[in-house]
């Protein structure tokens, strides 16, 4: 315990030192980081309170359908933390020089695996348990629950919550890793893949939510009465359900069933720790060893070993320098298997959010209604370009890495690099976006007028994030971090992403008045000025090429200091 | 050739190197000496570009290396005290990536790399990528890019860093070849035998000012008196 507490000690330091660093730069940049991450928690709290009265006290869906629309969202945050876990878990358990420092010394792999456990989800959730609790206070405030429910709230279930996530995804891991050994790699990513696709269709295939609402409904206006008949029996296994099920009594007063939830969360926990620290006992050292046999034997973990078409010593109609660097910065890519697996997890988001888009059937006249749901759609489309470009934009610089001395050293111009950089990355998130948002706006059979509009508002969302996550990433450039992972969800990457949410805030503040009047005119009048159209694409025009262009300067800027 | 006029880099209050000039003509083997932390390698970032100065100038080749950064890069081979590869990438994609950065063509690249390959023996591994590599694999291939495209002048942090005897045998040999052939060599090392072997003037550098300057001469060689002279002037 003592050598736990000492690695966290030092840790923690590490940490603080970080955070209390009063140098001009470093204050900024921490003072900025915590005025964008308020932000965005007070918006997430605005927002949830806000949905919460609406649906409530405006639509009157009743407790009972709140708590189980709120239960599928905990569902995804689930998801989410897990996925986010297992994903850094690989980073920092398997692949980190400091474990490879650990286990040179006499310290066991247990505490290793704890300390580095401990370190991983504190890393990989921290923004996530932002956000849960902004949700937390949003949705407490709009029942005018006291101040020592939010706190009991937080740590008693939230976090609770938020580790049987973490865990249940490094205890998966372990046992992937372990598994990999004998069936291969490419066929167990395959396979996890699939997993998480098929746990999400199967939880909203048999939740049914569009059948839920209706049998809730049939029984309107007694809708805040207890309809448990209603879910599938595996759903009551489920943390999420636990949770939700633990708020819903506690609204309705009945705190016996809202402790009974609570203890099913409790034991489950318990038992995973149980299970976890078996596991870490039996299996870290030997699944770190298989890991670090893959990686020193060639990179075993890679669908690209030849990569034939991007071969360095072939020619292309490229001029040399031009040709190598973008060669050089595909081969590294495929060849690294956090950086494709993550594109090849979002791609089969992508399909998964298309194929359920098209079955949506939108027949909305009310043109508040109709804003909303082009907005939402828009939205989606957003988040999407601004994941991927967090993701890969913001850390391709960085990944430059300690070998950038040869292209520093070299006669390239760095300007010219950081363009290459940013058409290489923009070009392919235009098409997709561009699809994306074709499709979208297909699917819910909008006007030709919105349809244009989304199209070239998408453009301007693709070229500001991916201009403002090459200028960010430049200026927050980590060029010792080998892992795009740990790039990406550094505390640059974090202000990039909280700043690319406010500029697609703007952005949707900017367009809801007029979209919604142009809606109006549409449906009550059968006709509209489409000065209603291109008035706000022009503002956000002007606002995306402010963003742009102040990121790129930020950005061409860093590349001129010391290496 | 390489000229440094009145050079200065300071990190916040901190001078790293105070006022150095130097002027090494073309031909000439360089040896820049000094304690750790003396300024040395801040110095060779200066000269390729990786650090700007404070203030002052580097001149390589003729070129202003702030000013002019392009063509004073084009006739430079630098080999970093520390030898970074992308460890994703092979050896030999290293060096066409290197040699693509130079703008050489591929079939010109496809034979030099061949040579080097030889020269060096580095057959064993070079299709291996990086990440499986040692030391002096590493110093092996950094040393290949830095030759690639025949630069005028070759900047090498502690070359023998890693290298087995007879890895370190070819290097001094084909170092030596190169002067001869008219290549400028500006040489940082602890290794003061391989500065009486090869260099053909010397600078020890201390606290970021040059504190001695001095055209080798056989009789230093023969009687070894450099390493006197280094922990004299250095202590």
């Amino acid at each position: 315990m003592h050598e736990i507490l000492s690695a966290l000690n030092v840790k923690s330091s590490i940490f603080l030192k970080g955070a209390t660093d009063f140098r001009p730069a470093s204050l900024l940049k921490n003072i900025a980081s915590m005025l964008i991450s308020c932000s965005v928690a007070a918006g997430v709290f605005l927002l949830s309170r806000s949905a919460t009265v609406y649906l409530l006290q405006q639509e009157h869906i009743g407790m009972f359908l709140f708590h189980r629309f709120l239960s599928m969202l905990l569902y995804v945050f689930f998801i989410t933390v897990n996925l986010g876990n297992m994903i850094v878990c690989y980073a920092t358990l398997y692949r980190s020089e400091e474990v490879q420092f650990l286990v040179a010394l006499p310290f066991s792999h247990a505490k290793i695996f704890v300390v580095k456990f401990i370190d991983n989800f504190f890393y990989s959730s921290s923004t996530l348990l932002l956000l849960g609790l902004a949700l937390l206070l949003g949705y407490g405030s709009s029942f005018a629950m006291p101040w020592y429910f939010y706190l009991f709230t937080l740590f008693a279930v939230l976090v609770p919550f938020m580790l049987i996530a973490a865990l249940s995804a490094v205890i998966l891991l372990m046992i992937l890793i372990r598994v990999a050994a004998f069936v291969g790699i490419r066929w167990l990513l395959s396979g996890v893949a699939l997993l998480y696709m098929g746990v999400i269709y199967v939880y909203f295939y048999l939740t049914n939510p569009v059948s839920l609402v209706a049998e809730v409904m049939r029984h309107y206006p007694d809708v805040n009465a207890y309809f448990g008949y209603l879910d599938p029996p595996f759903v009551r296994y489920l943390p999420n359900h636990w949770v939700a099920e633990y708020l819903y009594w506690t609204m309705m007063g009945d705190h016996a069933r809202a402790v009974g939830n609570l203890l099913a969360l409790f034991l489950t926990l318990a038992g995973l720790l149980v299970v976890a620290g078996i596991l870490a006992r039996q299996y870290y050292y030997k699944s770190w060893l298989t890991a670090s046999d893959g990686r020193e034997g060639g990179g075993g973990i890679s669908l690209f070993r030849r990569a034939g078409a991007f071969r360095l010593d072939r020619g292309g109609p490229l001029p040399p320098q031009r040709d190598v660097l973008l060669r050089r910065d595909i081969l590294c890519f495929l060849r690294e298997p956090s950086q494709w697996l993550h594109l090849l997890l979002m791609a089969l988001l992508l399909v998964v959010f298309l194929a359920s888009i098209r079955s949506l059937e939108l027949k909305l006249t009310q043109p508040f209604l109709r804003t909303v749901s082009y907005l939402a759609v828009f939205l989606f489309n957003s988040f999407f370009v601004a994941s991927v470009a967090l993701r890969f934009v913001f850390p391709s610089m960085s990944l430059e890495g300690d070998a950038f001395w040869c292209v520093r050293s070299a006669p390239v111009s760095l300007p010219g690099l950081y363009w290459q950089k940013f058409v290489g990355a923009f070009l392919p998130i235009l098409v997709v976006s561009e699809v994306l948002a074709a499709a979208s706006t297909m699917a819910v059979k909008e006007y030709p007028s919105i349809f244009v509009l989304n199209l070239v508002c998408t453009a301007f969302v693709a070229l500001t994030l991916t201009g403002a996550n090459l200028g960010a990433g430049t200026y927050f450039a980590s060029y010792r971090e080998k892992n795009p992972i740990r790039i990406a969800s550094s505390q640059g990457a974090s202000l990039s992403f909280l700043g690319s949410m406010v500029y697609l805030g703007c952005v949707v503040a900017i367009l809801f008045l007029p979209v919604n009047r142009y809606f109006e005119l549409l449906i009550f009048r059968g006709s509209a000025s489409q000065a209603w159209v291109i008035l706000p694409l022009a503002a956000v025009g002007v606002l995306s090429g402010i963003v742009f262009f102040g990121a790129s300067a930020l950005g061409l800027l860093a590349l001129r200091k010391d290496q | 050739m390489i000229e440094l006029h009145n050079v200065t880099k300071k990190f916040g209050t901190f001078a790293a190197v105070d006022g150095v000039s130097l002027r090494i003509e073309r031909g000439q083997f360089f040896g820049f000496l000094g304690p750790n932390g003396a300024g040395k390698t801040t110095t060779i970032k200066m000269l390729t570009g990786l650090y700007a100065p404070t203030s002052g100038s580097c001149l390589v080749n003729g070129f202003d290396v702030q000013k002019n950064p392009l063509a004073a890069k084009q006739s430079i081979g630098y080999v970093p005290d520390q030898p970074f590869l992308y460890e994703k990438l092979t050896g030999r994609e290293f060096l066409y990536f290197v040699g693509g950065l130079f703008r050489l063509s591929k079939a010109d690249l496809r034979v030099r790399i061949e040579e080097y390959v030889d020269i060096f023996e580095t057959g064993d591994f070079v299709d291996k990528r990086a990440e499986e590599y040692s030391q002096g694999m590493r110093q092996r291939i950094v040393l290949t890019a830095a030759l690639l495209h025949d630069p005028k002048v070759l900047i090498v942090d502690e070359p023998m860093v890693g290298l087995d005897p007879r890895s370190a045998r070819l290097v001094k040999d084909l170092l030596k070849k190169r002067t001869e052939q008219g290549v400028t060599i500006f040489m940082s090392t602890h290794l003061l035998e391989i500065v009486e072997e090869l260099c053909d003037r010397i600078a020890i550098i201390q606290r970021g000012r040059i504190i001695h300057e001095e055209i080798q001469d056989s009789r230093k060689r023969e009687n070894g008196e450099l390493e006197a002279l280094f922990l004299d002037l250095t202590k």
